[in-house]
Parts: structure tokens; sequence; C-alpha cells
């Protein structure tokens, strides 16, 4: 017998109230893993072309990882997939907490949704037993408090994923919570549960996951450990805003160790990136034209990362984290205990909108999350509003008499709110910046920073190349959680996968704009290697450890009993891509179509501030990136039936 | 007629939940589970503490486990005042004292704290300290939150990677 996987999903059928257990042949865990990888091989099989995605017709599947609950570190993700009403292909979105192995003990790998309810409900789970219950009484509830009500109903120990006022209101820019605000926000997923009026999934499993060998997974998990709690007395947390500085001004590039960055996110979590990246260039400022120079240090010192440590009353772990890079900070607000806000939210909120005001941002964060609505998006869409504002082509009437200048806190504050009950220009705005700017018209397209769609999130393509070719050539695009050259490099992957380039310890920085093929073979490992994750449910800070700390690949195969080689798990990656790719030519999203923003790439370069002078053939870089992969470089359609390549270096 | 993906035999192929739910996978992990033999009293006690609600019976009946739901914890053996229970393996379980059963002793030095006991927990009995408990920096670490509830079934400490977790009787402890 095998072990890691539950074996069977469940199907709930909404129209109807039905439910189904289909049991998943060994071969296809062989073949996809579980996660996305299981998601996407069901997807693509069941959902009919030109399905609409707010419709009956699309599924939204709940997957749990391969690895979670074995006994193995990082591996509390839980993933959604469905096809996206924001993108119009493949849609997932990624979230930790506690419901991965909620779903798992259940007895369930998955749990897929189909059909559209009549009236609101929600399904619980409990003793294995499913059952669609009420929800009326829910529904226009924030996601904290149905969150609490639910557990509290089912006995005081579920795990709940549940949507917001957002996706009760079909906003596209909508997620799923869990945990009270741990949210997996993108691709618009939360729209999707709500158009299904599904307003909460209660799971109060019990069962015990499979494990081929546990004690090997356990032995692994503590020489991973002992990485993780290596952890020396660091810098404050302003004084990380100058090394970024140095990192700039440096015409030289180190290649970056995944254990720096470890060591940053055990004592601060991704907020002890704010200033920092800011300084490297990596961050994007004033919706994408600023830079360094007009939110520099001074201006950004209210959103160091001690300013929020300082309110930190106890670290958050996601399930089976040694790490703990979440936090639950203390506000002077309403809300009371609130989630420490990610890197993601706080420049979204703060710098992409030139807004310092620290409070806001706190109060801004809490208002999405419980919402239910993605921060990254939002934060992205405000920014554009402020751009169109300041150019005239949406005037103070248009915005309901608010005076959206750049760092105007108070009036972002309304606008949420407006975005988040969909109240006058806050219905223009709820679905994203770029259905915003066709509506607008005027030329507001050119101010929408997006890609096929979808907001893109704080991480400036024009200081690493490699997020740019991710935004634009993975089938859910305009994300971060991917590939870079610098997650390249912090993943470490040379050690354990044969065949891959190793980047020289130190290199010049004019060396990461050349669109040659090590780029691509670089972009391809990290596709490859994140399926092969997000299919174990690992979590991708845990991978930044580097390939030869943290096993990955052995634990795959202690927990499962294959014996498998890392190059062998990187082919069944390239697979899982192969058909989230298929999944968008099959719904007619051409891969060419996400059109390249050209402020995103530098064209014409910024003349200023850290990225001055920069820009990149985007279109080689793709190119080659489809070549990489195996597929049509002109069109990036896969051919047939596609063996993937292993790399050739 | 809607599309609909219930279509199409895959694999294991489909079972109606509707009228019977259960079906076993082809790859259960459990398939061995507790037993209750004629010894079977009815007298309930299992059945109150089945975590899962995997036995049933009449009361002054034989009693039956639910081979499916059962999750191998051990506590209807524990229990059982005229030892009717038998194990996976087909051992006769023998009864101990509830006061006398073994609970964790979570080691905070060793804990990580990674959060997969409180996770396993089939009673739900453990939980992260309140911030008052905490031993070092702002890491909340897991206890014994309801001592009441704990079964003994030992899951915690089998599936804490790091071993911080040691399943010892009260009489040894105290």
């Amino acid at each position: 017998m095998n072990g890691g996987y539950m074996g069977k999903i469940l199907w709930v059928d909404l129209t109807v109230n039905e439910f189904r257990e289909e049991a998943i042949p060994a071969e296809i865990y062989e073949k996809y893993l579980s996660g996305t990888g299981l998601a996407a091989w069901l997807l693509s099989e069941r959902i009919p072309t030109g399905a609409d995605p707010l419709g009956p017709e699309n599924i939204l599947a709940f997957v749990s990882g391969l690895l979670t609950g074995t006994g193995s570190l990082f591996t509390g993700r839980w993933m959604v997939a469905g096809k996206s009403p924001l993108t119009g292909g493949w849609g997932d979105a990624n979230c930790g907490g506690t419901l991965s192995p909620a779903i798992k003990r259940c007895g369930f790998d998955g749990i897929f949704f189909t059909g559209v309810s009549e009236k609101p409900v929600y399904l619980l789970i409990d003793h294995g037993r499913p059952e669609l219950k009420d929800a009326g009484h829910l529904w226009g509830k924030d996601t904290a408090e149905t969150e609490e009500y639910l557990i509290a109903e089912s006995g005081g120990h579920a795990r709940v994923a549940v949507i917001g006022p957002a996706g009760e209101n079909l906003s596209l820019i909508s997620g799923i919570c869990n945990d009270r605000g741990r949210i997996a926000a993108r691709s618009g997923l939360g729209a999707v549960m709500g158009s299904k009026r599904l307003k909460a999934m209660v799971l109060n499993g019990k069962k015990r996951i499979p494990v081929y060998q546990r004690a090997e997974v356990q032995r692994l998990s503590r020489q991973c450990n002992k990485w993780v709690q290596l952890q020396p007395p660091f810098i404050s947390g302003p004084m990380a805003a100058y090394v970024g500085t140095i990192m700039r001004i440096l015409p030289t590039q180190m290649a970056m160790e995944g254990m720096v960055y470890k060591i940053l996110l055990k004592k601060w979590g991704t907020v002890s990136m704010n200033q920092m990246s800011v300084e490297i260039g990596d961050a994007p400022v004033m919706n994408w034209k600023g830079s360094n120079r007009d939110w520099g240090i001074r201006k950004s010192l209210s959103v160091n990362p001690d300013a929020f440590k300082s309110r930190e009353k106890v670290k958050y772990h996601c399930y089976s984290c040694p790490l703990g890079c979440g936090g639950v900070c203390v506000t002077k607000g309403p809300y009371g205990d609130v989630h420490k806000p990610e890197y993601e939210s706080v420049l979204a909120l703060g710098g992409l909108c030139m807004n310092g005001d620290l409070e806001s941002i706190f109060t801004m964060n809490e208002m999405l999350n419980r919402a239910g609505m993605d921060t990254i998006s939002a934060g992205g869409t405000i920014a554009f509003a402020m751009e169109c504002y300041e150019q005239g082509i949406l005037t103070r009437e248009d915005l309901d008499g608010l005076d959206l200048t750049w760092g105007n806190a108070a009036a972002m504050i309304t606008l949420v709110e407006k975005m988040i009950k969909r109240e006058g220009v806050g219905d223009l705005l709820a679905d994203g910046s770029l259905a915003a700017a066709r509506k607008i018209g005027k030329g507001a397209e050119s101010y929408a920073v997006h890609a096929g769609g979808q907001e893109l999130p704080m991480h400036d393509g024009r200081n690493d190349p490699g997020f740019n070719v991710h935004y634009y050539v993975e089938a859910a695009p305009g994300r971060h959680t991917i590939g870079a050259q610098l997650y390249y490099e912090m993943f470490q992957l040379w050690k354990r996968v044969s065949g891959l380039p190793r980047p020289p310890l130190f290199y010049h920085k004019d060396r990461k704009y050349v669109a040659d093929e090590e780029k691509a073979v670089m972009a391809a490992a990290c596709s490859r290697f994140m399926n092969v994750a997000n299919g174990a449910g690992l979590c991708m800070f845990g991978l930044f450890l580097g390939a030869a700390r943290i096993p990955a690949f052995a634990w795959l195969n202690a927990a499962t009993g294959w014996r498998r080689t890392p190059e062998e798990y990187m082919a069944i990656g390239a697979a899982i891509q192969t058909l989230k790719q298929s999944f968008n030519i099959k719904h007619g999203v051409e891969p060419r179509s996400f059109q390249v923003v050209d402020r995103v790439v530098g064209r014409p370069p910024q003349n200023r501030g850290a990225n001055k002078g920069r820009t990149m053939d985007i279109e080689k870089m793709r190119s080659d990136y489809w070549r990489q992969c195996g597929w049509d470089p002109k069109t990036g359609h896969p051919d047939g039936e596609v063996t993937p390549s292993r790399p050739s270096h | 007629m809607r599309s609909s993906p219930f279509k199409g035999e895959v694999g294991g192929g489909w079972a109606n939940l509707t009228e019977q739910y259960f079906i076993p996978g082809p790859q259960r992990g459990y398939d061995m589970s507790y037993r209750i033999t004629e010894t079977c009293n009815g007298c309930g006690a299992c059945v109150k503490l089945c975590p899962v609600g995997a036995i049933t019976g009449e009361k002054k009946n034989l009693h039956l486990i639910d081979s499916l739901l059962c999750i191998d914890c051990g506590a209807c053996g524990r229990i059982c005042p005229v030892t009717a229970v038998k194990d996976s393996f087909g051992i006769v379980c023998e009864r101990i004292k509830r006061n006398a059963w073994e609970k964790p002793q979570i080691d905070l030095k060793t804990c990580m704290p990674c959060g997969i006991c409180i996770e396993t927990c089939p009673v739900n009995c453990l939980a992260f300290a309140e911030p008052v408990l905490l031993v070092r920096e702002l890491h909340a670490y897991p206890f014994l939150k309801e001592d009441k509830r704990c079964i003994g079934c030992g899951f915690c400490a089998s599936e804490c990677p790091v071993h911080a977790i040691t399943m010892s009787s009260p009489s040894v402890t105290d």
C-alpha cells in the first residue's frame, strides 16, 4: 500500500444537492501528484469548452497537497482551482492556514463543487458525511464573523473556508478565506464561489492520513528543522532598508542565499522586505511609474519591519510550519486583533499608492480580508484610479467626490469600502483595473498594470526580469509565486536536479537583462518545481531554504513509497504546466493574448531611481520559455502529447 | 441535459452517495480496525467515547464498529469493562482505569512549534497556549487544554516529527 493520498475526491453538485465520491486511480497521482496537478487534470477533462466561469458548468476545486499531514514540514498549503472569471482561463490560488489537513482528514484529496445553488448554502462534512445547509442568515456577513459562527455551531473545532461580501457580490478580484483572514486571493475564485451561492465549507474530519514510511518522513523533517531553527541575532528593521540601498548601489549582484531570507522571515515575516524592496528596486511605486526616489527610506519609514513587529502579539504558524512568518497584531481600530499584513498588502496599499500611513494599511488590510477581497488587486486598482484622477480621466464627480490624490489614506479607505459594497464608483472598480479601464475608455487602459486582466504583484520585473517572464507566460498570469531569477537562486535546484545551470556567486547586474537561453531554462525549472510544490502542498518560503536543505523530493518518495528521481518529479511538473496551458487554449485564451504593459518591461526605460535605464526583450524571453517547455515558440501551443525535454546543459 | 462532470467511469467508478455513502476506496490506509467480540454486554461506554462515531448498537445488545470509520485510536478497548474489544491485530485490549490513561507531555525545548499535534488530535484536546504561557519569543506552543477529553491515543506523539511529545500515565509524572 502506498501513502500520502486518500485516493478519492468528493463531488458536490449544488444544483441538485447531490454528493458523489470518485476514486482516483493510483496512476493519476503518479502522473500529476495531488493538489493543483490533480485539479488541473480533472478540470481540463470536466469543464466544457466555453463554460461561463460564473455559471453552473464551472468547477470549483479545493485540493490538499500530497505531502500534507505526512509529518513533513512546510506542507500546510491548500489550493483552489477553477476557470477564472478574471482572466477567462486557468485560475488557481494558494493559501496557508489549517484547512489543508482538514480536507484530507475528511477522507478526500479534494472537494469539487459544480452547479449553482438556488439559495445560499454551506457545506458541512462531519464524521465523513457531507451535508448542504442553509446559509441565508450568513449571507452578507464578513469572513471572520461567519467563520466564528460556523466553528461554534459545529462543535468548536471545525476548519472553515469562507467568502465575504466581495465574493458574494461577484467582485472579480475576490478570494476565499480561512483562519480569519488567510486568503486564497488570486484569480478571482471568490466570485466563482459566490456565483455558486456557496458561502462556506466546514470540515470536521478525523481520518488518519496514510504514510508509506512515517519514520523516514519525520527523520527528514528533523534535518530540515535544524536549518529553520538556525537564527542568529539580527539587525533592526529600519537598518534592513540600508542593506537594500547597498545592494542597489553595487554594480555586482550576489547570488541570493535563501537562508538569509529565512532569517528575515522568521524574525519579521514577509514585511521584512518592505523598505528593502523599494530600495533595491523590487517594489513598484506610484502605480509602477515611480521609483525609490519618490518613496525613499524616510517616506517609507512608517512601514518599516519593526513598526509591525512592535504590534505583534503572537506569531502565527500555518499547519506543519516551524517558521511562523505570520503574526497576530493588536490594532487600536474596531477590529482588535488582526492578522499581520503581508509584504504584498503593505506595498499594494502603501508604496503603490504612495500611502505611508501605517494605521490605514492595517485598517484596509483587515477590511479586505474580512470582505474576502484580494489586497494586491485592490491596491493595484486603487493606484490605477489614482493615476486616472491625476491624468484627469476620472474626475472628482466620477469618484463620488473623493479627492483621490497619491497617498490620501482617508480617501483610500472610503474607496475600499465602496469597492467591497459595490457602491457608486466602487462598482466600477470592484472587478479590477482592466475591467474598469475598458468601461472608462479615454485611454485609461494604458494605466492599468495587469497581465491577462490580473493586477501585477509587488515585484518589479525591471529589477528582476524573471518576474516579468512568469507574469506573462503562466497559465494563471500575473503571479509572483512561481518563479524569478531570484527564486531560482534561492531554490538551489542544481544541487538536486542534474543539468540545471548554477549561477555564479557574483555577477554583474547587466547579466540579468540578457535574454539568453539560460534564463529560459531557469524560468522553466521554476515553473516545473512550483507545480510539484503545489501538488505536494509545499510552501514557497520553505523551499527558499534551498533544495539541499528542504528534502522536497525525498519527502515525496518516503511518503508515497515511490522511487523517483528529482528529474522525474520535474518532468511531472512539466506535464502539469502543459495541462494548464492546454486548459487555456481549450477555453480560447491564447497564450499570446496576455498583453505586455509597456511600463512594466521598461518601455521606455525609467529615467531615475533603482531601475533607471532598464529594459528587456520580453517577447524573446517568452518565446524562449515556450521553446524550453517544448511548446511552439511562436504561439505557445503545446503540440499534442508533449514529452517534457530535459534541460540541455 | 446540463453537461455535468458526473459522467463517465473513471478508475474506481462511481457510487451514489445519497443511497449508500461509504465506499471502500482502492487506497484506504487503515483497512484493519478494532472489533467487538461476543463478550460485549452493550453498556455503551465505548459509544460515548468513540471520537469518530464508529460504534453503533442497542443498549444491552452486541455493539458493532464500522471498520471504515474506525481510526484505530483504541479508546473503546481501554474503556470496555468486560474486555470485549480486539485491536486490529486481533489481540484483546486490556482495560485501563480512565485516570491512569497516558497523556501527552510536551517538551517545549524540542517543540518547533508546527501545530501538527493540534491538527492530529481526534478529540481536539490540544491547543496553542495563550500568550501568557509563552516560553520563547512570541511563538505560541501547544498544550493539553482539555485533559479530561484526552483519550490517550498517542497520535500526537507518533506524528510529532521532532519527538517533542511523550505519552506517560499520570501516576508516573505526578
